[in-house]
């Protein structure tokens, strides 16, 4: 029994040498690379002055042509990202102000991500490598319940989010395999595809007191940038329409442009317009805030 | 409480704990142990169900004493007969009820007669398939008057319910099982670091190459529709390695942990992808379900004694009842069909038992043969096996179809975000390494085990899928 308990404390030892050695190794790669994902392109980005960036789900980032403020003179980037919640675009945002991003209007898609207050699993482990390294990472992630796991345990957070952080993703950053998250100032038009599902069904969904809503709202609040909440459009048969209306008798602040792009034809599914809808509804965005047309 | 799962993690040390270190006096301690953690394992998976599996337990035990205590022949067959009809039926009620209600409305419907099933709103016990037939042999032994009846309750409950082959096997013999729980085991570090050994690899097959085959072949075949000829092809591959990889490490894994309770369990897999035809393949797949049909259906039926003619229908016979015993499906049964019909030129060859030793290749022009009969069971086993992935007859048929008359093979990125190709490098150095250690059960033990150990450990945590779980195939049936 002498010989088999050391066999299992080589085995725990190594596992535990391997769980450190590879921590490490994957967070170093990580570290390196800054252009692969928006999260990166800001945890390593120098100062930046813009006049307006976007924050939101994939319906902010499919939604804002970014290239057409720019071409009205706006200083601007899309920082929406596909199936985040707002638990991310507060982290981004507070990321930005440390990085002494100079925002002036901040536009933050505030629809059905009202809805929840958890982190989506994939985008928010993009986060998990600089938990270490960022304090501002750190404390976001603390009321998680999985947190002591993501912190102390080495190697835990690239096992338990291998999908997003783990071997493949390593060596795709190591590599510098270019995406194309950051083209088009961050803007991911849709379209040239078979359309998709043109119907929704919401009717479940209340917009929560939503705490990481209010965080950007503060965030905003101290550091002078205007704040723009505003639902973007959806398709017309979607089941529980009432919702929006919730949400801006909720939210009296944030403007309801749900209906601002109507027709089957300018989307790509039923909560995501086509680069044709998107262009659209941009150009009323321009003129309603910015007087530009 | 998966094999993989933390909280296995958890419960095996403390088994191993308690049976060596606290309940080590004698064997009836260490069955008890045993037992309790059994049935301990089994009720996290559904606590309801363990009384079926202590019912079905205790009709084998008892109906197992009266057919030996049996003084008619009468008797005797009333007992086995009421053990069988029972077993099956509860086989019948839990797994195939629902299958022959709505195939039998389906045909009343094709004909003209309008009927709607009536279906049970049950959910398959887990594992139930596997004790059913380790209660069956045991009790077709009695009565064949090949073994003794087994009259401590305790040591036959073990038999039956021994939770690293409770859920998904090996299925276990009587004859094999039951001298083993008689006696108090003795610690043997040798065979425990085997199993240590064994059970580390069962996890590698796991969480490194079925977990991460299937995330492919689930978006090729779910999306087949869109998917051209080398996807396709690739998806049937990554198929046959995840099946392999999952059911394999998974008997891996119980072997291996029956290893450090000093009881050696029957090997279920021998390399089955090195074999060099479909009647060899079949000694190497799930060997423990192969055996039991050849002992309790095959040569019951009159094996290969009676003629050709007898030798067929009996061969057809097994594989369809093999293919039904893993799901309520036409697909499983169309899987059996097939490799019956792939068996069938080499039993009228007489050509079905050639292949007996293990695969050597040389650099000679035999051994090109060899390589190249090696390849083409591959072939035709991954054909097989997409209508044993297929949802229906007619997906495997169109996923066939597609992959001959698409014509383009190129890469193309799939809904995992992955390109087609991107699995095929550790496929390879899979296969490197089984082929390397096709004469052991596993690859870490002999020369630098302490090296290819850590790689082991390595690879598990670096290549694993953990966020994508798969639970075990196997676990279905």
């Amino acid at each position: 029994m002498k010989q088999f308990s050391r066999l299992i404390v080589f085995i725990l030892i190594a596992i535990l040498l391997l769980a450190v050695v590879l921590d490490w190794g994957y967070t170093t790669i990580f570290q390196q690379s800054s252009t692969r994902g928006k999260i990166e392109y800001v945890y390593h980005a120098s100062p930046q002055q813009y006049d307006v960036v976007f924050l939101g789900s994939s319906r902010a980032n499919n939604h804002f042509v970014a290239p057409l403020f720019e071409e009205k003179g706006i200083k601007t980037f899309n920082y929406g990202m596909s199936a985040s919640h707002l638990f991310e675009a507060s982290l981004l945002l507070k990321l930005m102000v440390e990085r002494k991003f100079v925002i002036k209007k901040l536009i933050l898609e505030t629809d059905m991500n009202l809805a929840n207050e958890t982190r989506d699993a994939g985008i928010s482990a993009q986060f998990l490598p600089y938990l270490h390294d960022s304090q501002i990472i750190k404390d976001h992630f603390s009321v998680e319940q999985d947190f002591w796991k993501l912190y102390y345990i080495p190697f835990y957070r690239y096992l338990a989010f291998d999908a997003k952080i783990g071997f493949r993703e390593m060596n795709r950053s190591w590599r510098q395999v270019p995406t194309n998250y950051l083209d088009n100032l961050g803007y991911h038009p849709l379209g040239g595809k078979k359309k998709g599902n043109m119907k929704n069904d919401i009717h479940k969904m209340k917009p929560l007191d939503n705490r990481y809503y209010k965080e950007i709202k503060a965030i905003c609040k101290a550091n002078n940038i205007e704040l723009i909440a505003l639902m973007t459009p959806m398709c017309s048969n979607v089941k529980g329409m009432d919702y929006f209306d919730r949400v801006k008798s909720k939210y009296p602040e944030i403007h309801n442009y749900e209906k601002a792009v109507e027709g089957d034809q300018y989307f790509s599914s039923c909560g995501h317009l086509n680069d044709e809808g998107a262009r659209m509804f941009t150009k009323i965005i321009l003129k309603d805030f910015f007087g530009k047309s | 409480m998966f094999f993989n799962s933390l909280s296995f993690a958890v419960f095996l040390p403390i088994v191993f704990v308690l049976y060596w270190f606290v309940f080590n006096k004698n064997k009836a301690s260490q069955n008890a142990v045993l037992i309790v953690a059994s049935y301990y394992f089994y009720s996290c998976w559904d606590w309801r169900f363990l009384f079926l599996l202590v019912f079905s337990t205790f009709l084998d035990y008892y109906t197992g004493l009266r057919i030996e205590k049996g003084k008619t022949e009468w008797g005797r067959k009333f007992w086995f007969w009421l053990s069988i009809i029972v077993n099956l039926g509860f086989l019948g009620v839990f797994k195939y009820y629902n299958f022959f209600a709505s195939s039998l409305s389906e045909s009343l419907n094709a004909v003209g007669l309008s009927t709607s099933p009536l279906l049970l709103n049950v959910v398959l016990p887990v594992g139930i398939s596997f004790y059913t037939f380790h209660g069956l042999s045991y009790v077709i032994d009695i009565y064949l008057k090949r073994i003794k009846a087994e009259t401590n309750f305790v040591d036959y409950s073990l038999f039956v319910s021994y939770f690293p082959l409770l859920v998904a096997g090996p299925i276990e013999r009587a004859t094999h099982l039951l001298p083993q729980v008689k006696i108090k085991r003795h610690f043997d570090f040798e065979k425990a670091q085997e199993g240590v050994y064994q059970f580390l690899w069962g996890l590698v097959k796991k969480v490194v190459i079925a977990d991460t085959c299937a995330t492919y072949a689930n978006a090729i075949f779910d999306y087949h529709s869109s998917m051209n000829s080398l996807s396709l092809i690739l998806g049937a591959v990554y198929f046959a390695f995840q099946i392999y990889g999952d059911f394999s490490g998974y008997s891996d894994m119980a072997l291996g942990m029956s290893k450090l309770f000093g009881i050696d369990l029957l090997r279920n897999f021998n390399y089955p992808y090195f074999s060099r035809d479909i009647a060899e393949f079949w000694r190497r797949w799930h060997i423990s379900l192969s055996s039991w049909f050849r002992d309790y259906l095959y040569i019951p039926l009159g094996g290969s004694s009676g003629g050709m003619g007898m030798k067929i229908r009996n061969t057809f016979i097994i594989f369809l009842v093999s293919g039904f015993w893993h799901g309520a499906n036409w697909t499983f049964i169309a899987w059996g069909l097939i490799n019956a019909i792939y068996f069938l030129p080499l039993l009228l060859l007489q050509r079905n038992r050639t292949n007996m030793e293990t695969v050597v290749l040389q650099r000679n022009w035999e051994s090109v043969r060899v390589f190249g009969s090696i390849l083409m069971t591959f072939m035709l086993s991954c054909l097989a096996w997409i209508f044993f992935r297929a949802s229906s007859i007619s997906q495997a048929l169109r996923y066939i179809q597609q992959i001959f008359t698409d014509q383009h093979f190129t890469s193309q990125f799939l809904k995992n975000q992955r390109y087609n190709y991107e699995l095929l490098f550790l496929i390879v150095a899979f296969v490197v390494v089984e082929w390397n250690s096709r004469t052991k059960v596993e690859p870490i033990s002999g020369k630098y085990s302490s090296l290819k150990l850590v790689l082991c450990l390595a690879a598990i945590l670096a290549l694993g899928t953990f966020s994508d779980y798969k639970e075990f195939i196997y676990f279905q049936f």
